[in-house]
């Protein structure tokens, strides 16, 4: 039960509201949209896709105008990131060689698939709008 | 759950589209010769770079399982194309 409705019914046994009114106020109450910190995580897990759109205006070169609209699932990403994690370790030595020769200096083998879940989790927060003369990109979760 | 149904639609030259509906699970049945042999080749992979196939088949099993819902788009001009799967 929380505070509101417990203050209300209190209200009604000291008698100082009628039977009337905390049926009215408890009404109100719970009409009231739920914004305790619990309804957060519900909202945030309806979350289900990961969508990329694009709208190219035509260029000049005749092919007209593009648009290219994917939907991809987050379950699929995760499950992505999760394959990724059975990289065999002569591939990530090699990958961490080719990524230290083109200047990034990143070692794969330090990514734990946690992380990289974490990182997933974190998409649905994610909008990138990009917005030019001739194209538009907007990158976001729903 | 396992996809059921992919839905593939392209426009053709002269406008009109054309779509396809293809059962992954009579497919599937159709192809599994093939996917024997596959399975056997990337089991062959896995020992030569020492993964556990197990892991592999769970990995690979997550991905196709994470697949419905997933749909490609794309319009240029006279071209388009629409991958869809259920």
């Amino acid at each position: 039960m929380n505070e509101q409705r417990r203050q209300i019914l209190e209200m009604l046994a000291d008698g100082k509201i009628t039977a009337d009114e905390a049926e009215r106020l408890l009404g109100a109450v719970e009409s009231e949209p739920d914004e305790s910190p619990a309804a957060a995580p519900r909202a945030k897990a309806r979350v289900k896709y990961l969508r990329v759109v694009v709208h190219a205006e035509d260029d000049g070169a005749g092919g007209g105008p593009s648009d290219i609209n994917v939907r991809v699932p987050l379950q699929l990403l995760r499950a992505g990131v999760r394959l990724a994690s059975l990289l065999p370790p002569v591939a990530i030595t090699k990958a961490n060689e080719e990524l230290s020769r083109a200047g990034v200096p990143i070692d794969l083998a330090e990514l734990k698939p946690q992380q990289l879940e974490d990182l997933v989790d974190a998409l649905d927060e994610l909008t990138v709008d990009v917005d030019d003369a001739t194209s538009k990109i907007r990158v976001f979760c729903e | 759950m396992m996809p059921q149904i992919v839905t593939v639609r392209y426009r053709k030259r002269d406008g009109r589209w054309r779509r396809w509906f293809i059962p992954v699970v009579p497919v599937v049945v159709l192809l599994s010769p093939l996917l024997l042999i596959a399975v056997v080749g990337g089991m062959v992979v896995c020992f030569c770079y020492e993964i556990s196939p197990t892991d592999a088949v769970r990995g690979v099993g997550r991905v196709l399982w994470a697949l419905p819902g997933t749909r490609f788009e794309m319009e240029q001009g006279q071209t388009a194309v629409l991958v869809s799967i259920r």
